[in-house]
């Protein structure tokens, strides 16, 4: 008995071991991403001089482009990495369904709307853009959730997570459909700013965005780890969540508005960054297992690491301009997707 | 000491009855065998019994109480419901599995007591998953998987246990292994254990009361010699089955049956 209990023993301190290596190992990565980050761009710092800069020692030029340009820019990224990825982590799990993303819940789709709506009848370049752009799409996605919702639910009941995934499927389409309708419409300067938008350039990369955001996810991400054990139990399947006591629809429309929310603020300020949700709850599952107290946080790391990288690499690949982050996102994420549903099989 | 007594029961997905007005009652301490053609609505009234569905008419009462006036946390901590084939997600272990039986007594974050320890420990060691506890699930058998399933209704230590057809696609070892767990909760912790179940003869040995159900209507409830009878299984199945005594138990066993 004492042996057995020792070997139980055992078996515990190694995986808690395994937990703490997995995350801190994330999150060194991320230090690393960090500091190449902030040494990355069309002009060039060295770690030295960026340690001058960051203790003060720095000219107004170099001033302006670390902590004016530089700075809330990774922090954008590591912040919208962390938001979309613990949302697709949320929606896969409820919907025990691996391959659904927060994208699937219209929020890509009714943010890119209200942006092209915007544009067409404001202007491009009006003055007002880059403070009411992302509340415009977080309304649009906001909608778009909401009218995917009151569409999959049946007379009355809850909307069941399969006929919520259809119908955001369905409902997306719809919405992309109009988007290239209108799209015909813009003139060269309203499609180029609406293009860099849809591919998830984080074109707002200022502290006032950060501050946007952070309230956001200061909410939303401890209420989420607060239900990881009912992201656990609803993971089984809702008969099972039932049979052990979880009132199954009310958690499940707690959670999604929580997912919707997290993506929906995120977009708003980076356009349509969409392969995170996706990739990274599969990256974390492999890494973390499938419970949710320690998925969720390595899951939160993965997406980061993943959008800054993305972001480092666009910015150092085509100068100056660079490639938009989402894009690079999928660069890296596809493949990476490709190579885990190959090896599942 | 629960009991499970259904009124006017009625179910109904979309504008198809597929309960219409049942009156049943469980009895308590007993094991159940509900039997009937396929699409007859035995796994509809044992989903709506374990308050998964929503009846359109009617009432469920457990222990005397309206189950739709309970908590679902409190009906947890009376009933636990096994659907059909359930899944577990990639990489659990069959520790953490059983431990999630523990969800409807704990708060907060849920950090397992002394107490949850111990409970889970026994329901290992009651199905003989002691040596597996560390095992993936996804890398057991079928009938082990199925053990595990119902290890953890048993660490939700209720006195009230449904299962829907608990022996499907399982080999004939496995299924009598998993029956036989059954019968030893019932006979040796007083579990009430209720179940759809398939293989008639199967149902006649271990069930001590057994429903047969067609269209949604009780045919015949009672003993398994009440209800495994030729007239029964005609109204029921429609078939023409030849039942006799089996030598060894002395129930009622169907050794052939033809279509009318």
């Amino acid at each position: 008995m004492t042996g057995r209990h020792q070997a139980n023993e055992a078996q515990k301190r190694k995986v808690a071991l395994r937990n703490l290596a997995i995350v801190t190992s994330c999150v060194a990565l991320l230090i690393l991403l960090f500091i190449v980050s902030m040494n990355t761009g069309y002009i060039k710092l060295s770690p030295l001089d960026t340690l001058r800069i960051l203790f003060g020692g720095g000219d107004d030029r170099e001033n302006l482009i670390l902590f004016d340009f530089r700075l809330p820019r990774i922090v954008l990224a590591i912040l919208i990495g962390a938001g979309l990825a613990m949302s697709g982590c949320i929606i896969q799990g409820i919907s025990q369904n691996a391959l659904a993303d927060p994208g699937l819940l219209g929020i890509n789709a009714g943010a890119g709307l209200t942006v092209i709506l915007y544009v067409l009848f404001c202007g491009a370049n009006s003055f007002l853009s880059i403070f009411t752009l992302p509340f415009l799409a977080l309304a649009g996605a906001g909608a778009a959730a909401c009218i995917i919702y009151v569409l999959a639910s049946q007379k009355g009941q809850a909307a069941a997570p399969l006929s919520l995934i259809l119908t955001g499927v369905a409902v997306q389409a719809g919405i992309s459909a109009l988007t290239t309708v209108l799209a015909v419409k813009l003139d060269d300067s309203q499609f180029e700013f609406v293009a860099a938008w849809q591919a998830g350039s984080i074109w707002g990369s200022n502290w006032q965005f950060v501050l946007a955001l952070l309230p956001w996810l200061l909410l939303l991400i401890p209420y989420v780890l607060m239900k990881a054990r009912v992201l656990d139990i609803l993971n089984l399947g809702d008969d099972i969540a039932c049979s052990l006591g979880v009132a199954v629809r009310r958690e499940q429309r707690g959670l999604l508005a929580a997912a919707v929310a997290l993506a929906a603020a995120c977009v708003a300020v980076s356009g349509g960054i969409s392969f995170v949700g996706l990739v990274a709850p599969h990256l974390a599952r492999r890494l973390a297992g499938p419970r949710h107290s320690i998925l969720l946080p390595v899951c939160a790391l993965a997406g980061a690491v993943l959008v800054s990288a993305a972001d480092t690499l666009a910015r150092a690949s085509v100068q100056p301009t660079g490639i938009p982050t989402g894009i690079m996102v999928a660069i890296i994420g596809a493949p990476y997707f490709l190579y885990l549903l190959a090896k599942s099989k | 000491m629960s009991s499970i007594l259904t009124k006017k029961l009625t179910v109904a997905y979309e504008e198809n009855l597929v309960v219409d007005e049942l009156d049943l009652a469980l009895p308590h301490g007993k094991i159940t065998a509900i039997i009937g053609p396929n699409g007859c609505g035995k796994s509809t009234v044992l989903k709506a019994v374990g308050r998964i569905l929503q009846p359109r008419n009617g009432t469920v009462y457990l222990d005397g109480k309206d189950i739709c006036s309970l908590s679902t946390q409190e009906v947890a901590r009376k009933m636990a419901i096994l659907p059909q084939s359930p899944q577990a997600p990639a990489g659990l272990t069959v520790g953490e599995l059983v431990a999630y039986g523990r969800f409807p007594y704990q708060r907060g974050f849920g950090k397992l007591k002394p107490d949850d320890k111990k409970i889970i420990t026994w329901a290992l060691a009651m199905t003989k998953l002691t040596d597996a506890e560390f095992k993936d699930v996804a890398t057991l058998s079928g009938g082990q998987r199925q053990r595990v399933w119902i290890a953890m209704a048993l660490a939700q230590q209720t006195d009230l246990i449904l299962l829907d057809e608990p022996t499907t696609y399982l080999d004939l070892a496995y299924q009598l292994d998993v029956l036989e767990l059954l019968y030893n909760l019932n006979r040796k912790q007083g579990s009430t254990i209720v179940m759809v179940l398939h293989d008639l003869n199967l149902a006649a040995r271990f069930a001590d009361y057994m429903v047969a159900v067609c269209g949604g209507h009780i045919i015949r409830h009672g003993t398994p010699e009440e209800v495994m009878t030729a007239e029964v299984l005609r109204e029921t199945f429609h078939i023409e089955a030849k039942i006799v005594p089996e030598p060894r138990t002395g129930r009622p066993t169907c050794i052939s049956y033809d279509l009318i």
